[in-house]
């Protein structure tokens, strides 16, 4: 029996028999418009309709400091964009490739700074929810019978947008106090804005939080520091999810498998992303954890890049095998589809994955 | 107190390395043993960082030690004569406006009194030429952090070549997509997995 999207995931959620292992992916900013491009997509077609994904996200979640502030261009050269957010944040971008951006000032550097805009966030400003693209979202998942997850930043990306990566980390080890306040107050906002969309709107199927804390090789802080400081946070709003009975997917780029059990006791349901070339094993972590939590990706997008059948084939051969048993794995790749992709590639990853990943 | 500057770098304390130099340097201290204590400081940070004993918040606040201290301590340096034991090229490659992981590095070989002379983000490779002719550096340390920018280390290493200076630097590459099958095929000479790696491989490059 073929299962819709939605009633796959859930099913995968409560480790329920399944059809076939679930199915998302990723794609940096130019990778669909050059699948449009050479004429595989249609302008505005839905990739998650398109490679028939089971998963829809909707963001609908606005934090930044000063949501009157219209971001401000301070410098633009032919390539790159320079600019001042409502964070007070100046960050350069480049105009043609999708990248980090270069971190160049931050108006808030500390406890000090923090104190007064801390108010911006203990107020509860509806603005800062967009009902409308929710609704809209939310009515295209129902139609097409995908699994809607809202989609956010949660403390540890909430924060650094304000005050830099440097400053935070700066901040975790000379003034934990004020780090942990605003992972408080931040954690406190999600949950109230949260609650008022829900009322309003109705539910999601589950919750996406965004939170890249590792980068290769290494977390960006202790796991005591992840623990004393982070975690709380995750708790609270993890919490909320439960108590409406949803689960809470964390995607997070880098290494944090020190991480995982802290996580999986905040509260976490999946773990996404697994970046193989910074070090994550998804074997081991389905070792380790698989019976505890849902994984999604884990599959090295490098065995892409090349185009190579074969290689793909290696990849998905060696893992699928193991990390379905349990009915707990959702085939995507490790981070993001990069346009270098062919589209046929990735066709033939998700149609391979897919056949591999048949119950 | 050699050793207690060292400690006091080892726990980030900035005011206090600035204090045991200043104080040393009044009580006749050679700059260059001044200089040692805190490479040695810097040393043990890199060995916990590796290790993973310590993370990226303790190793900021280490070099930002080392940094008041070196603030202190660089006039001392340069009329006693000593140099740094080399100076390096550092950048992210052109397309890539990532720098965490850059500025890490460039933290790890000050502390190895190592002079860097940081190009910044989205650097062109022939501005990477311009600054080892400039400033005589016999190390160029390029990171990447995506797979769609990665390439960009070879095309420096492509530059360097057509501008004849690939025989008078050593080239080290990184970043989250980069591996030691990648750094062998463009032609690098060094590849490292991690920023305090990366400052013992520089170091050995110069003293070597």
């Amino acid at each position: 029996m073929e299962l819709t999207s939605r009633e796959r995931i859930r099913r995968i959620f409560h480790r329920e028999s399944v059809d076939r292992i679930g199915l998302y992916e990723h794609f940096w900013g130019n990778t669909i418009s050059a699948y449009q491009k050479a004429g595989h997509m249609q302008q505005g077609e839905s990739p998650e309709v398109h490679f028939g994904l089971d998963i829809i996200e909707v963001g609908a979640i606005n934090l930044v400091t000063d949501i009157d502030y219209k971001p401000q261009v301070v410098e633009e050269t032919e390539t790159t964009i320079t600019i001042r957010d409502g964070n007070g944040a100046i960050l350069r971008r480049h105009k043609l490739h999708e990248t980090t951006p270069e971190h160049i000032g931050y108006a808030i550097t500390c406890a000090d700074d923090w104190a007064k805009i801390r108010h911006r966030f203990t107020e509860i400003d509806e603005r800062r929810i967009n009902f409308e693209g929710y609704r809209k979202r939310k009515a295209f998942a129902r139609e097409h019978e995908k699994f809607l997850l809202l989609s956010s930043v949660n403390v540890f990306e909430a924060i650094h947008p304000i005050c830099g990566h440097e400053n935070m980390l700066f901040g975790m080890a000379d003034d934990p106090d004020w780090i942990y306040d605003m992972a408080d107050v931040l954690s406190n906002l999600i949950v109230r804005l949260q609650t008022i969309l829900f009322e309003r709107e109705g539910l999601p199927d589950g919750f996406w939080y965004s939170e890249d804390m590792g980068y290769k090789g290494t977390p960006f802080m202790s796991p005591q520091m992840y623990r004393d400081l982070i975690m709380p946070g995750h708790k609270k709003t993890f919490d909320f999810a439960h108590s409406l009975d949803l689960p809470v997917v964390v995607h997070s780029c880098g290494f944090v498998e020190p991480f995982v059990p802290y996580m999986i006791e905040a509260g976490m349901d999946c773990l996404q992303a697994m970046e193989v070339k910074a070090g994550m094993d998804l074997l081991r972590i389905y070792e380790k954890y698989g019976d505890k939590i849902v994984l999604m990706g884990g599959m090295d997008v490098r065995c892409m890049l090349g185009n190579n059948q074969k290689a793909i084939d290696k990849e998905l051969e060696e893992k699928i095998p193991i990390v379905m048993q349990g009915n707990g794995y959702i085939l995507h790749s490790d981070h993001s589809i990069p346009s270098t992709v062919h589209y046929e590639t990735l066709r033939y990853f998700m149609k391979k994955g897919l056949e591999l990943g048949r119950y | 107190m050699f050793e207690e500057i060292s400690v006091q770098l080892q726990r980030g304390k900035a005011k206090d390395v600035s204090a045991l130099i200043s104080k040393a340097l009044e009580e006749g201290a050679h700059p260059g043993e001044l200089m040692n204590a805190l490479i040695a400081g810097m040393d043990v940070v890199g060995e916990k960082f590796k290790n993973n004993e310590i993370f990226v918040p303790e190793v900021l606040i280490a070099a930002r030690a080392m940094n008041a201290g070196l603030k202190v301590l660089r006039p001392a340096l340069q009329s006693s004569g000593v140099e740094p034991i080399g100076k390096a090229v550092i950048c992210t490659v052109k397309d890539d406006m990532h720098d965490i992981g850059k500025n890490l590095v460039k933290m790890m070989l000050e502390g190895q009194g190592i002079e860097c002379i940081d190009l910044g983000v989205d650097v062109d490779p022939q501005r990477v030429v311009e600054a080892v002719r400039e400033s005589g550096a016999t190390l160029v340390c390029l990171s990447a952090l995506l797979t769609t920018t990665m390439m960009r280390q070879k095309d420096v290493i492509d530059a360097l070549k057509e501008a004849g200076l690939r025989d008078k630097v050593k080239v080290m590459v990184g970043g989250a997509p980069v591996t030691q099958q990648f750094a062998d095929e463009i032609g690098a000479d060094c590849y490292t997995l991690d920023a305090a790696s990366a400052a013992q491989a520089a170091r050995a490059l110069f003293v070597n």
